[in-house]
């Protein structure tokens, strides 16, 4: 490579990591993927244990590869092949490791690690089990080298690979049309996104094709230093507006945030792994990956910021009014997904990769918490719960920590990683500060809403089962709730120790230095902690907490009254700002299907099948007489030719006189 | 030698025609073996080929009087035409024998149809062009109506009618050509077109457009697509299969030479470079949007390949200046036929075998074909729709190239129909998908496939993934052709 990103960076070493081990991180879930893919049929009991298998040899070598690159201050090593060349197109194929893709491998597997012992319990029986571990290994690895990738190019094969996984597994229970309808969207409305991220692979093949789409290349384009080619800021706004739209089709960000709560349609476990830890946070991880680019582009840094911020608090006033326990968590996760990306757009790189990292623990956990409650009752409902903190000790004290740790209550996780959002945004924009102060309270509001409803007060009996429905694969009895078996309540017990002590990371400066030695150059901000900051973010969530205990669990004011009081605008968050209703009425409906099929089933019916006249039409209907028709289309499909000819003709000789 | 051997690859699948008409005549007995034999006569075509291409060693690049070049760019399309007449006839041969008449007499139309097109993509001369033309429009007419049923007659006769009006179309602008230039030689077009064509550029501009109408036609390209969704419905699958990737893939061959060597003087190329893109625009965007509204699967990729002949067209539109433009949008032509040759010759052959278990082509009868046929599933469902959008697929490289020439050739409002179409694409094709995947099927029982479909669509997968995964030597295949193009005009 012609530009290495550690000449920039005298501080940080060179990870020895060799290029194998690199590989074998990606090519372990992949085996595991096709031998479940091979003999899931016929043992569809050892599917589970493959994945595991997999899954736990690529976790070991990541943990590995964080030590290594740990031991080179976070520095960057990178091993690329051409994969071909064709004129002044070049495709690479490589592995690039440094802080940044050392913490997301770590994230990526040890999440998925325990989401697929999870699963082993939660699944078991379902018949679709050897399905479920083969798309869930499969996604691993497409999310693995996401993250691997060394160049745009392949981000971008392997951004569409877990596009397409995230479509099977949210469509896991076809035979439920609101699943089908739900992986259908999530689909649709991400490829709106990737559309941006195409646009930019273009226009980067279009100015830069010297670069082969290699992410330090390109960083160092963006900034300015490749001699003889500077890109003007128009493009680089472009460019980053490309990357971000792809982002914000990933990261359900304002207005592509409608598929994530439907893609709650999905197992539980998936939910928890790519719509909580993951692949949400893929959108992040890009933008971060590029984030020299943003850096050259303040245009483009301020919609990042607007956009983050408007989703954090859409989704959070959402958040508050929902009945169904993993909505919440759903509109939770987008609300935080939104404060990552405020804090990109905010120039607070470190700040969005901490929250990402200790988030994916925290979101995680409560995730397959809400699993683990549905287990025992069958329904996701929370007036259908209630006092299943006596039932369920260990869900409800790992739930709480998780709780505990997204309201940002010190010392938990949670609370470290807010924080240096919110000094970023006091330190950039006051306003956007404002906005992350009042998210911090619905958080911690809706959240505690949701513990006191579902694991205090008395038990309201669950959701009875249906025993004619011959694809539940519900086992125990709702009107009496259990503690879930130990392969589902241990992943919750091994996460609650990172959703508690992630944090601690922040000390010295630990997290930060390491992933900043990905960037060619940093002009971060100095200390990530203020007291003043950290008192003012307290106060509010106590406050949160407080609001949520008077109302939910003192009742001293019943939230009827509340609702009353504040009617417009419960009526507003409950129809979840009527986006949902705009895009299916409107395009959906009226313009799809009302408008343009009818159009092209009239154009169909009437120009294309009897150009001539209904006479053919008529005359179709009487088979005796077929024969008239042929002749009168093939007269018109001639008159077609001729009239187009005329036409085209006429229009050349108009637009360009003789 | 007396030439036979310049023009061998060709000759090799006719006198195999010759060879099956008279087996199937004189050995009743051995008719089942008709389509091996047909299968060898394309093998030795290829291998004849081959023999050139390994030595490196072209015998002559301009042969019968300049009338054909033997470059690296007719090579490219006798191969592709090969393989495409090869899974064709290992498509066909449940159907034959089905329909249990006339065996010999149709492999030998297809092998003509074959060789038709070989001499099409070498042509260098109009009317060594028309002659080549006719030779595989003529067999194709009759394949299309040989179906027992009246669609395929009506099929038939329907393409034989407006392809006669574009061939009197294509003739009446070849007429005008040689009016102007006093020549039918396309260099020779070129060299007094550049001298002294700028004065009769009204009547030029005449001759073109009847030219891109008459190819138009074949290329099934708007508004001289009407035929396709008809033909493609009633026409046996098989054949339409082989219109869909054949004799497109032959006209946009030789489009590509007579616009590019014959009309590439500057006075022109703005005209024709704008009608093209035009053209290009109307055909994505109509036949995607008619695509979604189709019932009918065999409509709906007629539809659909209006599309991507549509997109095809946008590299048309990008070779007017010679150059990096040329380059990239020549080669992304080339690219874009093997790479849609792969992809849809494999969707067609996995409705051949669906259709004949299920004897109907209604998108909704597809429902739940994943219990039934899971490799019939993927062949349908995901050649011809996802990959494409995905970079382990050969057609994503070709978009990649005919994008980026438009780009570069200032297009870039074509580009982002073209793209924009792409999504649309991806939308009735995943509807396909779903259908296949998550819908219930009424009827469970497997549905078992020959060993014949099998490797044809086995064959049409490896293509799709072999030269998705490596896209080397494709790609280096279609860049070579395209400089022999260059070279010689």
């Amino acid at each position: 490579m012609p530009f290495l990103a550690e000449e920039a960076h005298a501080a940080a070493g060179t990870p020895s990591i060799g290029e194998p081990m690199l590989w074998a991180i990606l090519v372990a879930p992949l085996v595991a993927w096709a031998l479940i893919a091979a003999y899931g049929r016929k043992f569809p009991t050892i599917a589970g244990y493959l994945a595991l298998a997999g899954v736990g040899a690529a976790c070991l070598l990541s943990y590995y590869t964080l030590f290594n690159v740990m031991d080179a201050d976070g520095g960057i090593r990178q091993y690329t092949h051409e994969w071909f060349s064709a004129g002044s197109l070049t495709v690479n194929l490589g592995v690039r490791v440094d802080g940044l893709t050392a913490v997301m491998l770590v994230v990526v597997t040890t999440v998925s690690l325990l989401v697929q012992l999870y699963s082993t319990g939660y699944m078991d029986g379902d018949h679709g089990e050897g399905r479920y571990f083969a798309h869930m290994c499969l996604f691993t690895f497409s999310m693995l080298g996401l993250v691997l990738a060394d160049n745009l190019f392949q981000i971008f094969i392997f951004w569409e690979l877990v596009g397409l996984c995230s479509y099977l597994l949210i469509g896991f229970w076809f035979h439920k049309p609101s699943a089908a309808a739900a992986a259908k969207k999530a689909f649709i409305v991400t490829r709106i996104g990737d559309l941006g991220l195409l646009a930019a692979l273009l226009l980067i093949f279009r100015e830069v094709p010297e670069a082969a789409f290699d992410i330090a290349e390109i960083q160092h384009w963006a900034g300015g230093h490749l001699e003889g080619n500077v890109p003007t800021t128009t493009v680089v706004t472009l460019f980053a507006l490309g990357i971000f739209a792809g982002a914000a089709g990933k990261s359900a960000q304002f207005p592509l945030h409608v598929w994530l709560p439907d893609a709650m349609e999905g197992p539980t476990p998936v939910s928890a792994l790519i719509h909580a830890a993951t692949m949400v946070a893929a959108g992040v991880y890009l933008v971060a990956r590029f984030f020299p680019v943003f850096e050259a582009s303040g245009d483009a840094r301020d919609v990042v910021a607007w956009i983050g911020a408007i989703t954090a608090i859409v989704a959070a006033t959402i958040a508050l009014v929902q009945t169904d326990f993993k909505r919440v968590m759903a509109y939770s996760t987008v609300s935080q997904l939104g404060y990552m990306m405020m804090a990109l757009g905010l120039l607070g790189y470190v700040a969005a990769i901490f929250h990402l990292f200790t988030h994916a623990f925290f979101k995680a956990l409560l995730f397959l918490g809400s699993g683990s409650v549905n287990h025992s009752t069958n329904t996701f409902d929370m007036r259908k719960m209630g006092g299943l903190k006596e039932f369920m000790p260990i869900t409800f004290w790992t739930f709480l920590i998780g709780s505990l740790s997204l309201a940002g209550i010190f010392p938990l996780a949670g609370f470290w990683s807010k924080d240096e959002i919110l000094l970023d945004a006091w330190r950039e924009n006051r306003a956007l500060w404002v906005i992350g102060l009042c998210v911090a309270f619905m958080t911690a509001f809706y959240m505690f809403r949701a513990i006191f409803l579902t694991f205090f007060g008395t038990y309201k009996g669950g959701e009875p089962v249906d025993h004619h429905d011959e694809d539940s694969h519900f086992h125990g009895d709702p009107a009496h709730p259990h503690e879930s078996p130990w392969v589902m309540t241990l992943p919750l017990v091994l996460l609650a120790v990172p959703a508690i002590a992630a944090g601690w990371l922040a000390y010295d400066h630990m997290f930060k230095d390491f992933i900043e030695a990905a960037l060619p150059e940093v002009h971060g901000h100095g200390s990530t902690f203020e007291i003043g900051i950290a008192i003012s973010s307290s106060v509010v969530a106590l406050a949160g907490i407080g609001a949520a205990y008077a109302i939910y669990m003192k009742k001293w004011v019943t939230s009827e009254s509340i609702r009353a009081t504040f009617a417009p605008f419960a009526i507003i968050f409950e129809n979840k700002y009527y986006l949902d209703r705009l895009y299916e009425d409107l395009f959906v409906t009226r313009i799809m299907q009302g408008g343009w099929n009818r159009l092209l089933q009239a154009n169909d019916k009437y120009v294309v099948d009897g150009i001539v006249n209904g006479s053919g039409r008529l005359a179709r209907e009487a088979s005796s007489r077929l024969r008239v028709i042929q002749t009168g289309q093939v007269q018109g499909y001639g008159l077609g030719i001729v009239a187009g000819i005329l036409v085209i003709v006429v229009a050349v000789y108009a637009a360009n006189p003789l | 030698m007396n030439g036979i051997d310049l023009v061998g690859p060709q000759f090799s699948v006719l006198a195999t025609a010759g060879i099956v008409l008279l087996v199937d005549g004189l050995m009743p007995g051995h008719r089942r073996h008709l389509p091996f034999i047909a299968l060898l006569g394309l093998a030795v075509s290829a291998l004849w080929t081959l023999s050139w291409v390994s030595r490196d060693s072209f015998p002559q690049k301009d042969v019968f009087g300049g009338t054909l070049s033997l470059d690296e760019y007719a090579v490219f399309f006798y191969f592709l035409f090969a393989g495409i007449g090869a899974t064709v006839v290992l498509a066909s041969i449940d159907w034959v024998n089905r329909e249990g008449r006339g065996q010999g007499e149709y492999y030998a139309l297809l092998l003509t149809t074959c060789a038709g097109l070989m001499f099409l993509s070498a042509a260098r001369d109009l009317i060594t062009i028309f002659l080549a033309l006719e030779l595989s429009s003529i067999p194709q007419y009759i394949l299309a109506g040989w179906g027992k049923d009246k669609r395929s007659s009506e099929a038939g006769l329907k393409y034989l009618l407006l392809g006669a009006i574009a061939s009197a179309m294509l003739l009446y602008g070849m007429a005008l050509l040689y009016g102007v230039t006093g020549t039918t030689m396309l260099s020779e077009i070129s060299a007094s077109l550049q001298a002294n064509g700028e004065q009769y550029r009204a009547l030029l501009v005449l001759a073109m457009v009847l030219l891109i109408a008459g190819f138009g036609f074949k290329m099934a390209v708007v508004p001289f697509q009407m035929w396709v969704p008809d033909v493609y419905q009633g026409a046996p699958t098989p054949v339409a299969a082989f219109l869909s990737v054949g004799s497109k893939a032959a006209a946009f061959a030789v489009v590509t030479r007579i616009f590019f060597e014959g009309l590439g003087a500057d006075f022109l190329s703005d005209d024709w470079s704008m009608i093209f893109a035009i053209i290009a625009a109307v055909s994505m965007t109509l036949g995607n949007l008619m695509a979604v509204v189709q019932t009918d699967i065999k409509r709906m990729l007629g539809y659909s390949s209006v599309a991507q002949a549509g997109t095809f067209l946008i590299g048309l539109a990008a070779i007017s200046v010679p150059g990096e433009r040329f380059d990239l949008g020549g080669s992304g032509i080339l690219l874009f036929t093997a790479s849609y040759a792969f992809t849809n010759l494999g969707a067609f052959v996995a409705i051949i075998a669906i259709s004949q278990k299920i004897g109907s082509d209604q998108i909704r009868d597809y429902a739940g074909m994943w219990k039934r046929s899971p490799l019939l599933t993927v062949g349908l469902a995901f050649l011809p729709g996802v990959p494409h959008r995905h970079p382990t697929n050969s057609g994503f490289w070709a978009k990649i190239y005919i994008f980026n020439a438009g780009v570069r050739a200032d297009l870039l409002w074509l580009v982002v129909i073209g793209v924009l179409n792409s999504v649309v694409s991806g939308f009735y094709y995943l509807s396909v998908a779903r259908q296949m995947f998550l819908g219930e099927a009424e009827d469970e029982k497997t549905i078992s496939t020959s060993p014949s479909i099998a490797v044809a669509l086995g064959a049409a997968t490896l293509g799709v993934l072999v030269f998705g995964l490596i896209p080397m030597p494709l790609i280096s295949a279609a860049e070579s052709a395209v400089d022999a193009l260059r070279t010689v005009s």
